[in-house]
């Protein structure tokens, strides 16, 4: 994973007069599946924009495959396959002649490339019917055609499980790790839902009001807001309680929130292990809560600014 | 035009015909032609009608002996006496040639069907297929697809401005035929060398005569077709400009129809405000100069129309490619 094919730097962007994106910095390589998390209005598609070139940056630099794209724009562009909200195609024409105008812009695309990508996303039986007459699901895999069809290093797609359905989302959460696994390919994807990115991303950049908050692992940012576990237990034990969870290998940090209850990070399967040390030093438990702690949490806290010592509920859905 | 420029243009045209843009067009020139001829025929009828009589030789013969009367009179003015034997040399060649000047064969009817449709049913058929080349890529979505491929945004616009270009002429070749075509049904297939008067000279608010000429009917078909063409080309940059400005198909055909029915308008009342012959809308009969009309504002000519024809054209241009080419591309 060292073979940066998108990276932007301090990318700006000012709607009238009004900053909308500030400094806006990552790098995305090849064979990853990126995921750029943050709420509606956050300026995901204002970024992706800009990406793609459909918008100008007011600052900042955005280098596809080492070329700036506003530099040499056909030639970064060329490395580029996306899908901007919905996959808008020509309706009145067919799969196929989509394609073959898609592959006329391109250049030097010859006519068996379009017979690969058509058996790829699995569209052979429909390539000859007007795209009017297509599924959501199949316009979403004749997008991805159009996206693929000339071989590009990055994949960048917008919100792409909006409107499908819960097995079209399994259907593509697998092809998108596919395409980064076996080919190779480097995949960007836009959402607003946490527990896809949390399915489907190897790293995450979140962001809020125009602004990066966090890049990282998807794995580490999960590990950095571990479960926790909330005791009560007899204000006589506190201190001790403290020690003893402190010693426990299983237990990654402790700390009071008042007289008789403690509060620790571990995994939650392992409560009734911790329970018996605690019990066995004749400390008596009153009472154990458990909390999982999923992606939006973690993304309600970051952005709301919250505490990290004390995430907010988890149930309410960040949208 | 190379390689790319070639396929970028085979796209938009596969869209245009695809789109049923340039099918429309076609079907309304092959309804409303046989209405026109229809109309034309009626009233070649009632002038038989109105005259009494079918054969139109004795009357043809007596005009010719009318101007030969006048031209005996001292008292007129040279100018005047040059017009009036340029129109009995056009006399003489209908009566040698056995030709009816009433009953016009398909090649006069063409020529007719353009005087009548340079200013209004023209321009707006252009319209119709010129209106939503770029707005229905934005009104579709289908910009972002467009947009994103390696290829700069002045070249996609290019390819579409040269098959706005490439139709619209189609369209006037087809317009052409068409007229010839359904009328000559009716009217006869001959008229190719009709001899036509030409070569009117507007100088301040007088005609000038004193150049007039005859041109064979194909010869004047073809400069008349020229300037239908040249319009048609001006009428459908500003509608690419219009398409460029605004999303929807249903806004930009508002606007020109708005402009072009004005401009209809403005002709008939514009004498009294000088600078309206600014304006491109009132400089589209182009074919009144061929044929001797006084223009509609004192100093207009053939040379000022064209002029300002091109001057809007160029604007338009101008305006389109820098909105299209700065422009960012939000839903």
């Amino acid at each position: 994973m060292t073979d940066t094919v998108l990276s932007v730097k301090h990318l700006h962007k000012k709607m009238g007069n009004k900053p909308i994106i500030h400094d806006i910095t990552f790098d995305v390589f090849a064979g990853e599946v990126f995921g750029f998390l943050g709420p509606n209005g956050a300026g995901k598609t204002t970024t992706i924009r800009m990406l793609v070139g459909l918008a100008a940056a007011d600052g900042g630099e955005i280098r596809i495959g080492g070329i700036s794209i506003r530099d040499q724009f056909p030639k970064a562009i060329a490395q580029v396959g996306c899908i901007v909200e919905n996959p808008e195609l020509y309706k009145f024409l067919t799969g196929r002649e989509n394609l073959e105008q898609f592959a006329r812009m391109s250049g030097g695309i010859p006519p068996e490339r379009i017979e690969e990508i058509v058996r790829f996303v699995d569209l052979e039986r429909a390539i000859d019917d007007k795209v009017k007459t297509y599924s959501l699901g199949m316009r979403q895999r004749l997008g991805i055609a159009q996206a693929l069809l000339h071989n590009p290093k990055i994949l960048i797609l917008d919100e792409p499980t909006n409107g499908l359905d819960p097995a079209g989302i399994r259907e593509l959460r697998q092809f998108i790790r596919r395409l980064a696994e076996e080919e190779g390919l480097a995949v960007f994807i836009s959402s607003h839902l946490l527990s896809e990115i949390e399915m489907m991303c190897d790293r995450v950049a979140i962001i809020s009001q125009g602004r990066v908050i966090s890049v990282g692992l998807v794995e580490e940012l999960m590990a950095q807001f571990a479960d926790q576990v909330d005791w009560t237990i007899d204000p006589n034990f506190i201190s001790k309680g403290m020690e003893i969870l402190r010693g426990l290998p299983v237990v990654s940090e402790v700390w009071q929130i008042n007289e008789e209850r403690l509060k620790c990070k571990m995994n939650v399967e392992r409560v009734s292990e911790v329970n018996q040390a605690l019990v066995k030093a004749g400390i008596l438990v009153s009472g154990i809560a458990t909390k999982t702690v999923s992606l939006e949490d973690l993304f309600l806290t970051l952005t709301e600014g919250g505490g990290a010592d004390e995430p907010k509920h988890a149930g309410t859905r960040a949208k | 035009m190379n390689q790319s420029m070639l396929g970028l243009v085979q796209n938009e045209t596969v869209k245009l015909l695809r789109r049923r843009r340039f099918l429309v067009v076609v079907l309304i020139l092959a309804i409303l032609i046989p209405i026109f001829t229809y109309a034309q025929y009626r009233s070649v009828m009632t002038a038989q009608e109105r005259m009494g009589t079918t054969d139109w030789r004795p009357l043809l013969t007596q005009q010719i002996v009318d101007m030969q009367n006048r031209l005996a009179s001292s008292r007129l003015p040279d100018e005047w006496r040059d017009l009036i034997k340029v129109r009995i040399q056009q006399q003489q060649y209908y009566l040698d040639h056995d030709i009816n000047p009433m009953a016009p064969g398909g090649p006069t009817f063409a020529r007719g069907f353009m005087d009548q449709a340079i200013t209004m049913f023209l321009p707006m058929i252009i319209v119709v297929l010129a209106v939503d080349i770029v707005s229905a890529e934005f009104s579709e979505g289908t910009i972002k697809l467009l947009l994103t491929r390696p290829v700069r945004r002045w070249k996609v616009l290019t390819s579409k401005y040269i098959t706005m270009v490439l139709f619209t002429s189609l369209t006037v070749l087809m317009t052409l035929f068409l007229a010839y075509l359904i009328s000559g049904i009716v009217f006869g297939y001959s008229g190719w060398n009709l001899p036509i008067l030409t070569g009117f000279q507007v100088e301040g608010s007088e005609l000038n005569t004193a150049g007039v000429f005859m041109l064979p009917q194909w010869q004047f078909l073809l400069m008349q077709y020229g300037l239908g063409w040249f319009v048609c080309v001006v009428v459908g940059t500003v509608t690419f400009m219009v398409s460029v400005l605004v999303r929807s198909a249903a806004a930009g055909m508002g606007i020109m129809m708005a402009a072009l029915i004005s401009g209809m308008i403005l002709t008939q009342m514009a004498s009294s405000w000088e600078a309206s012959k600014y304006l491109f809308i009132v400089n589209l009969e182009l074919t009144d100069y061929l044929n001797g009309n006084l223009p509609p504002i004192t100093g207009m000519t053939l040379s000022f129309s064209l002029t300002v024809l091109t001057v809007w054209a160029v604007a338009s241009l101008i305006v389109a490619y820098t909105a299209f080419v700065r422009r960012d591309v939000t839903s």
